[in-house]
């Protein structure tokens, strides 16, 4: 029996079997999927690779799961099977402050690995608004972004190597420094379909020395989006560049009474870091563009505490939600950043049409759009207006040449969207690596890659 | 030519079951093994358009064949650029740079040329053109197949356009020349990546007289590259001077006329050869061991009464060691030993560059890396036939 197998390996407090604890892992933080067979909490690489023996042994599909947090059903089961559950690998393994890089293990919480550090005037960069909770491991499974990626890079630059348990159960490590072909970089993004990542090595950057706060108001989106543009093509890339429109403001101020003005169209959070001289330079700049574009205010953090109020407005904008609205859906787009006003205009037409409130806060500098469209579950009319008006907004972002997910995944949720991005040769290719690296699909199935006969290569091949 | 011309071509060798060896700009021809069967020859030299110029967005779409240097010259009016920093830039170009996976010495503060790729129109062995990534800057649809081409030495397919991100031009530059006596080596590269400014290129060099600046007598020397806005450049200057001259460093001479051009030069030195009787070396390894890399290195050589001349970039850890002798026939006599014996000093060093008849003999790429079996079983799903350089990557790829 599956579970007597799994309890044997890992012991009865390491496997789940009860419906009412199995529940719980049918969901991320938006998507249903199904009830797994059995979930696992692993201790070790080893505990991983014994795992993923007895799921072949008995015919289950494996599904990785962080913290849970996504929103498109990656660490959902689509089809059954065990999920692999990484709380209890959450150690930082090495740490190597010459050599700023760290090897942590995929449960370790996003935040945590910088708290850990922070003595040693080193962070991790990549900071996706989850991060207090979110999962390095989950991190590199879906290339999370979050605002610094605006200078940062997102997981993927930040990745130097990964231990991997593959589909038989056998480890092998990548490194970006290897001579061959990038495995490192096709694994960071996949969604857990090509490999169970149960340790990363992680590049640590320089704490900057100085870093600036700045909070400026717009009428309206537009003439905050037309800043955004501008200050990009003057050749400022400050590291965050994050928007709020008037609906959202609002909610975060109600939650958190971050300071952020409630009489205006749009809201932007602009941080910068790098020399204090420059960012001295920097302020004036900026201050200069936001007026020219019709900033109706403009505020310096002055000191730690006003920074992180701010911050801790966006980063809690998603849940601050819950004071306007029963319930939300995030949708995550990414256009190109010189179309940012087209977008937001095609995003409020389509809530207008489905008679949505919508909300907006934003990752501006990267283009990365994340309408929140307001519902209320209870009443099915709505729930159909949202699925309706959040594919409306993939089709309008495709439109503007933009892309399905920015940084949050596809998952199974957005997988028939692949097909609006790209065509049958395109995603060819890249079942071409999934037939090398899991040629039974059985890691995460039924995720990315989407479902139907109008991708005849994309279905597993025939053993 | 076209792209469609290029998939056509590639299109036939698949199916009339023969082979081409890809070039670009030929710049980087001493890297990788020769074909391991008589291949045709595919040239993306025809691919050379700006496929879409948005300064706005900045970003850049350009065909495979355009030369970096046409590249920086679009850029340039924008105060953009992408540091990609490949030799002979007037001719090496965007796909083959990619390709090879090319490593610069900006890299620390720009970070790898990958980085910058935010999608791809690769045509595969068969002539399909796929594409990935798109124009936009984040982007997480699916896998990231545009890094996966990067670095595969043209075996999966060949980049028909690469689309890009570009980053704001650095205010300033400035280069400062240092001799470097033996005493003050160790100290003065350890300073350099913790100062407050770090440079944005660094390297010891030793030789190279005919390709960089500098007379270095019996000692070696440092040459030093500052890239910063003008707010800071003055205060970064003095921190530098003040932090070799505590490493006991003699005198830093400030260089600031012709500093692109001087630090072109030294990254041309990288595949610079001395007619028929050079090999050059590239040996990665951790910053803070390069400087006894580069000395093991050089010692070895030494041994075999071979001539050095070398140039580590102390901000990656890179050792660049090219190897020579009084002709091509004594090099001939004792290049394949002293190869057998770097690669068990250092087991990944590879060849980047010469055109010593030996240089198939060498190994190349180093040791096999340790997923190597998942990359042949990549190599063998995308190009089943071996239409693509056949056997001239790692392990045969």
């Amino acid at each position: 029996m599956l579970h007597e197998r799994l309890i044997d390996a890992l012991g009865a407090d390491a496997v789940k079997t009860a419906p009412e604890d199995l529940a719980v892992y049918a969901f991320d933080a938006y998507t249903t999927g199904r009830l797994p067979s059995a979930v696992v909490l692993p201790r070790s690489t080893n505990d991983v690779s014994a795992v993923v023996r007895i799921a072949r042994a008995y015919d289950e599909p494996i599904v990785p799961r962080g913290a849970g947090t996504g929103l498109c059903g990656g660490a959902v089961p689509a089809c059954g099977g065990i999920v692999i559950s990484f709380t209890r690998m959450n150690r930082l393994l090495e740490f190597d402050p010459v050599r700023r890089r760290a090897r942590v293990q995929p449960g370790l919480v996003n935040l945590e690995l910088s708290k850990q550090i922070a003595s040693s005037g080193l962070f991790y960069a990549p900071d996706p608004s989850s991060q207090k909770v979110s999962t390095i491991g989950g991190n590199v499974a879906t290339n999370a972004g979050g605002p610094h990626c605006l200078s940062y890079g997102t997981t993927v630059n930040h990745v130097l190597g990964l231990e991997i348990v593959d589909e038989r159960g056998d480890v092998f490590q990548t490194s970006i420094d290897d001579t061959g072909y990038d495995l490192t970089s096709a694994l960071v993004g996949s969604e857990g379909t090509l490999g169970i990542v149960t340790a990363v090595w992680v590049r640590l950057l320089r704490q900057p020395e100085s870093t600036r706060v700045w909070l400026a108001t717009f009428p309206d989106v537009e003439a905050a989006s037309d800043a955004v543009s501008a200050i990009v093509a003057n050749g400022i890339v400050p590291t965050a560049l994050e928007m709020m429109d008037r609906t959202a403001a609002r909610a975060v101020e109600a939650a958190f009474h971050a300071g952020y003005p409630t009489d205006c169209g749009a809201v932007l959070l602009i941080e910068n870091a790098g020399y204090e001289d420059d960012m001295q330079a920097c302020e004036s700049a900026l201050a200069a563009i936001a007026r020219e574009r019709g900033a109706t205010s403009w505020r310096a953090a002055r000191s730690q505490n006003e920074r992180d109020a701010l911050w801790a407005g966006r980063k809690g904008a998603a849940g601050a939600m819950g004071r306007i609205s029963p319930n939300y859906y995030l949708q995550d787009v990414c256009v190109r950043r010189s179309t940012l006003p087209k977008a937001l205009h095609a995003v409020e037409e389509i809530a207008r049409t489905y008679r949505l409130t919508v909300a907006n806060v934003f990752h501006a500098g990267d283009g990365n759009l994340h309408p929140m469209l307001c519902y209320d579950k209870r009443d099915p009319s709505q729930v159909q207006a949202v699925i309706e008006s959040g594919n409306e907004i993939l089709r309008a972002a495709i439109a503007l040449g933009g892309t399905v997910s920015g940084e949050h995944g596809i998952g199974f949720e957005k997988r028939e969207a692949m097909t609006a991005v790209y065509s049958t040769d395109d995603l060819a290719a890249m079942a071409r690596v999934r037939d090398v690296f899991d040629p039974q699909r059985v890691l995460n199935p039924e995720k990315i890659f989407p479902s139907g006969s109008a991708c005849p290569e994309v279905r597993p091949q025939s053993a | 030519m076209s792209i469609e011309a290029l998939a056509a071509q590639l299109a036939a060798a698949h199916r009339e079951r023969t082979s081409v060896t890809i070039v670009g700009g030929n710049t980087l021809r001493g890297m990788g093994r020769p074909a391991a069967t008589a291949t045709g020859i595919l040239s993306t030299a025809g691919l050379n358009a700006i496929v879409e110029d948005a300064p706005a967005d900045l970003t850049i779409a350009a065909q495979g064949g355009v030369t970096l240097r046409t590249l920086a010259q679009t850029l340039a009016p924008h105060g953009t650029h992408v540091p990609f920093d490949a030799p002979v830039a007037s001719e090496a170009t965007l796909g083959g740079t990619l390709a090879a996976g090319w490593l610069g010495p900006r890299r620390h503060l720009y970070g790898r040329p990958r980085d910058l790729v935010i999608g791809s129109t690769i045509v595969l062995a068969d002539g399909t053109l796929a594409r990935a990534g798109g124009m936009v800057v984040k982007n997480v649809a699916g896998y990231d197949m545009s890094r996966l081409y990067v670095g595969s030495f043209g075996t999966l397919g060949v980049l028909a356009q690469v689309n890009l991100k570009t980053l704001p031009q650095p205010e300033r530059r400035r280069a400062f020349a240092v001799r470097l006596p033996e005493h003050t080596r160790g100290r003065a590269i350890a300073v350099l990546s913790s100062l407050r400014v770090p440079p944005a290129a660094a390297f010891w060099i030793e030789g190279f007289a005919a390709q960089i600046d500098g007379d270095d007598g019996l000692e070696g020397r440092l040459l030093v590259f500052l890239e910063c806005s003008a707010t800071i450049l003055e205060a970064a200057t003095r921190d530098l001077r003040s932090a070799l001259g505590r490493a006991g460093v003699p005198e830093t001479r400030v260089i600031d006329a012709g500093v692109r051009e001087s630090f072109e030069r030294a990254i041309d030195a990288y595949v610079a050869c001395i007619g028929e009787r050079s090999i050059t070396y590239r040996v990665n390894g951790p910053l803070d061991e390069a400087e006894n890399a580069a000395l093991g290195a050089i010692e070895l050589a030494r041994r075999f009464e071979l001539r050095t001349d070398s140039l580590v970039d102390v901000m990656n850890g890179d050792v660049i060691l090219r190897v020579s002798d009084l002709d091509a026939r004594a090099l001939g006599s004792k290049i394949e030993m002293f190869d057998d014996a770097l690669h068990d000093l250092a087991p990944r060093a590879i060849v980047i560059a010469g055109n010593h008849p030996s240089r198939p003999l060498l190994n190349v790429w180093g040791a096999l890396p340790e997923g190597f079996e998942r990359m042949r079983a990549l190599k063998h799903r995308f190009d089943p036939h071996g239409v693509l350089n056949p056997g001239r990557f790692v392990g045969g790829l």
